[in-house]
């Protein structure tokens, strides 16, 4: 256990935030409810029967303000208390502040036990103040609460930032403009201590008042002197108002404004869809200058400068006095801001701290330094013992499905919250009873989980054993699967001339299903030439074995006759397949170049036979035979030899019987002969599998022995860890017994030894030496000879990346090989 | 569950609220170079292609439009302002951003919540 607090928290009027000290750094943990960000708005909602706080009840502070309650924190150590409706109860800003602290607890992922903390406060806050915040913090469950001034804390975040912590001795200011409130500080530093002299502040200055000046002060009028309006303003800021629910969409764009103005100098809101009094559809585009915005805030800024010269005559000090301004808070961001303050006062203005985090991330360095005091009393802990008894659908087709438990236990003073794991509910903190009772959303075609976790008074956790509540939303349900492999025909690139199968839709996928893919195709279709053809081929059955062997459950045949102009090798051809419940194949394709559609749909009763793909089915089927028999021979592996054989007798009948079908044949002929091509297909590729087979597995095998050696020498951790993933399913792939899944981890394989190598000097030279006998042929010989003596010099200084691109500039001047007489069958490929 | 992070993904965010732009802007006009097919292009892209590996397929992002939805303080996948008198019954009456999920095989997580403007129904 960790004999110092470590845990530092920004309570902030309008934000707050949780950061803990780690072995000499600081880590600001993220809010769990709204990731990317790591702070939580310091507000409380209070429904009848549940406590929201953060972003949710912020959303609501404007529109439900007897429920919620926001900005609390200038009411500590008041007399004053918010009644608050739904549970006609009134809090106290101890209360509401406790609550914003429990919250923060639920954002340490560290599994610490949370007993101690700093909390930090402004440096206005007298001893009344100070003791509420304590008495906050004792209520949120902590027995130790150390308290720290937040100028404080961002001058030790901007201390160990510098990773001196001793200043030189000294005054600064500290400027934090934050949300919604504006607070400056001077901080005098003698002989290692820090102090805060004198301070100011504004409650009602923040950013968020900079986008409401953007809506009124700009983007109101443009419209206005553009469109008819009756007192637009009026109309938008009225809860009642025709407008109001543009009010706020502009409000988020002219905050996206102001955040893009740091960085650029003009920045666009578009308003659109909304009408004007006479029925013009407003469509028009803002542009908002960077000096536009600056005029717009600078009295507002000038504001902050005079406090600040107040608090220097005060203290009887000149600007020359101050070290610098330390800027914290979201609105410094702002670059006026900075340049402004710094430009008036002459004070330099320094920015190197992150000024949201900055004050949680000084407490923490500070809690770093406190030991914790507290008298390990363990029996005071209560043992709880709670079970809970769930029961929901774990399926559903409804956008949300009622979660209903019982708790066996003394449900007293405990809460519980329900999350969804992807963050995307979260039902708030409620009481727990006996029977509880949560209708939980769903996202749809998705597996939904949920966690339930119970908590004590102070947000402690309290250990339940329930697991995560998973329901299946969409799929799954009504939907059933597919008994095989969904797979599209495509010219196999590996080996020239024949085809291959891709996987589109596995076996088992639920059904209704949907696919698209894009091809470049590989031919080119010219128009009116009916012998250049497009094949769409759709096959059931497994991916493993040979096309022919499957059956063809859709076909579209696109030729030269049907296309509206050329199509040029290399254009695009999209197919989209979707399969329905009712197992409904429709296929179709789509040209980008003459952008035509070719669709149809296939009835699984109705077979489709395309009688010239038969025929040349059969034919290719033969030569393929022809080949592997005579392998077989010469490897006098006669078992396989002799199989063949007989297959071959069958093959012949068909052939012939093909041969005298005629494309418009009406009988059923096309059909058997289709089931004798597929029976057929199925013997050859049963009796050679195994040779595939084998040659694939020796061929795996030799790379990977291959592919650990070079990693073992020169791969990185990413390399690493890929090559470990694939050898991890090796079990599972080499099981599939198919060629083909094992090729394809051989490539996966063979990609990581093509990464390696090409970082590896002795390859990039022998590639380098190779090319340099090449030379002769490049394209472009003044660039080939800057690229070689490059080359050259890069070896000499041992320049490794740089040799690697000019070997790639080099390949590039090769001019591409002959492949292109290749002929291919079915016009596009893998 | 190890929560990815989003960040880098953000230009990425920006092109798929363009999109989303586009298709919304297309539904109010009648046009025949079938635009929506291009777009739903760009849309599975993401969805299948951009991020997918090999050694992790089916990874990617969608868009979700919430536009006419119920909406409550629970509903965490959106950032909603309320515009109106009444906080009851409220529903999503404009949509500026729509909400990106990230798909990894069967499971989502919310990437980068919608900005909404809800108001009530009453």
């Amino acid at each position: 256990m960790e004999n110092t607090i470590n845990i530092g928290i920004d309570l902030g009027t309008t934000n707050s935030a949780i950061a803990k000290f780690v072995k000499g750094d600081v880590i600001v943990f993220n809010n769990p409810l709204d990731y990317g960000r790591s702070t939580l708005p310091s507000v409380v909602y209070y429904k009848k029967d549940r406590i929201v706080v953060g972003n949710k009840a912020k959303e609501y502070l404007e529109r439900d303000p007897k429920n919620v309650v926001g900005l609390f924190k200038r009411k500590m150590g008041t007399s004053e208390s918010f009644q608050i409706k739904s549970i006609n109860e009134s809090k106290t800003p101890v209360d509401l502040s406790a609550q914003v602290l429990k919250e923060l607890k639920t954002f340490v992922n560290t599994g610490d036990t949370l007993e101690s903390i700093v909390i930090t406060i402004p440096a206005s806050f007298d001893s009344i103040q100070s003791n509420a915040t304590k008495e906050a913090g004792k209520q949120a469950g902590f027995k130790q609460v150390v308290l720290l001034q937040e100028p404080i804390a961002a001058s030790l975040a901007y201390a160990n930032m510098k990773k001196s912590k001793e200043l030189t001795d000294g005054n600064w200011l500290v400027y934090d403009l934050g949300g919604g409130t504006f607070d400056v500080a001077l901080v005098r530093i003698k002989d290692g201590e820090m102090k805060v002299v004198d301070h100011e502040g504004d409650n009602f200055l923040g950013g968020s008042d900079f986008d409401r000046l953007i809506v009124e002060k700009l983007i109101i009028p443009k419209i206005c002197e553009q469109y008819t309006f009756e007192n637009l303003e009026n109309q938008m800021k009225s809860a009642t108002g025709k407008y109001n629910a543009k009010y706020y969409s502009l409000i988020n764009q002219a905050e996206e404004a102001k955040i893009r103005l740091s960085a650029v100098s003009s920045a666009e809101i578009i308003v659109e869809r909304m009408k004007d009094e006479e029925g013009n559809e407003v469509d028009m585009e803002i542009t908002i200058t960077k000096s536009e915005f600056n005029d717009l805030i600078k009295d507002s800024i000038d504001g902050t400068i005079e406090m600040i010269k107040t608090i220097l005559t005060r203290n009887s000090l000149t600007s020359n006095d101050v070290q610098f301004n330390l800027m914290v808070g979201g609105s410094t961001f702002i670059p006026f801001v900075r340049q402004r303050v710094e430009e008036v006062l002459q004070i330099p203005a320094n920015c190197e701290i992150d000024p949201t985090t900055a004050v949680a991330i000084g407490a923490a360095y500070y809690a770093a330094t406190k030991p914790k005091e507290i008298s390990k009393d363990k029996s005071e802990k209560k043992q709880y013992s709670i079970s809970i008894k769930a029961s929901y659908n774990k399926a559903s087709k409804e956008t949300d499905e009622l979660f209903a438990a019982r708790i066996k236990g003394n449900t007293e003073g405990l809460f519980y919250k329900i999350v969804r794991q992807d963050g995307g509910f979260d039902s708030g903190l409620k009481e727990l009873t006996e029977r509880i009772n949560e209708d939980l959303p769903l996202v749809e075609n998705a597996y939904n989980f949920f966690t339930l976790t119970v908590y004590d008074g102070q947000n402690n956790v309290i250990e339940t054993g329930i697991e995560p509540i998973g329901i299946n939303s969409g799929f799954g349900i009504s939907g059933q699967p597919l008994p095989e492999d969904i797979c599209l025909e495509v010219d196999d690139y590996d080996n020239p001339g024949q085809t291959r199968l891709a996987l589109i839709f596995e076996r088992n996928s639920v059904l209704p299903t949907k696919r698209t893919l894009t091809f470049p195709i590989n031919k080119p279709i010219l128009k009116g030439n009916e012998s250049d053809r497009l094949w769409i081929n759709v096959y059931e059955g497994p991916q493993t074995s040979l096309p022919e062997a499957n059956k063809l459950i859709g076909v579209i045949e696109i030729s030269g006759k049907q296309v509206s102009r050329d199509i040029a090798k290399g254009s695009d051809l999209e197919i989209a397949i979707m399969i329905s419940e009712s197992r409904d194949v429709t296929v179709s394709g789509y040209l980008n170049m003459s952008d035509q559609e070719f669709k149809n749909v296939f009835n699984p009763k109705v077979r489709d036979t395309n009688i010239t793909l038969l025929k040349g089915q059969v034919t290719d089927l033969s030569s393929k035979l022809d080949e592997e028999i005579e392998l077989a021979t010469e490897k006098e592996d006669y078992e396989t030899a002799g199989a063949l054989s007989k297959v071959k007798k069958e093959m012949e009948a068909v052939a012939d019987e093909a041969e005298k079908l005629t494309d418009d044949d009406v009988t059923d002929k096309r059909y058997q002969l289709e089931d004798k091509k597929r029976k057929i297909a199925q013997k050859i590729d049963s009796a050679t599998k195994n040779k595939r087979l084998q040659k694939a597995t020796d061929y795996y095998y030799e790379t990977k022995a291959a592919c650990e050696e070079l990693i073992e020498n020169s791969g990185n951790d990413h390399e690493r860890k890929t090559f470990n993933d694939i050898v991890s399913q090796e079990s599972a792939f080499m099981a599939t017994k198919s060629p083909l899944k094992i090729q394809e981890k051989s490539d996966e394989l063979h990609s990581i030894i093509g990464q390696i190598r090409w970082r590896t000097p002795d390859f990039l030279k022998g590639i380098f030496g190779s090319l340099l006998n090449d030379q002769a042929k490049m394209n472009d010989q003044s660039q080939a000879k800057s690229l070689i003596d490059a080359g050259n010099f890069a070896i000499e200084s041992q320049n490794w990346d740089r040799l690697r691109e000019i070997n790639f500039g080099l390949l590039d001047l090769l001019p591409r090989g002959s492949k292109e007489d290749i002929t291919t069958k079915i016009g596009f490929g893998l | 569950m190890l929560e990815p992070n989003f960040k880098q993904y953000k230009s990425y965010f920006e092109i798929l609220d363009q999109l989303f732009e586009v298709e919304r802007k297309l539904e109010n006009i009648e046009e025949t170079n079938s635009i929506s097919r291009n777009l739903n292009k760009m849309k599975d892209i993401f969805e299948t292609n951009l991020f997918s590996s090999s050694t992790s397929s089916d990874i990617g992002f969608t868009y979700h439009n919430p536009i006419g939805e119920s909406y409550n303080e629970t509903r965490l996948d959106v950032e909603a302002s309320i515009a109106g008198n009444s906080t009851e019954n409220l529903v999503i009456k404009e949509v500026i951003k729509p909400i990106i999920r990230y798909k990894s095989g069967g499971s989502t997580l919310i990437a980068r919540k919608g900005v909404v403007v809800v108001e009530s129904k009453n």
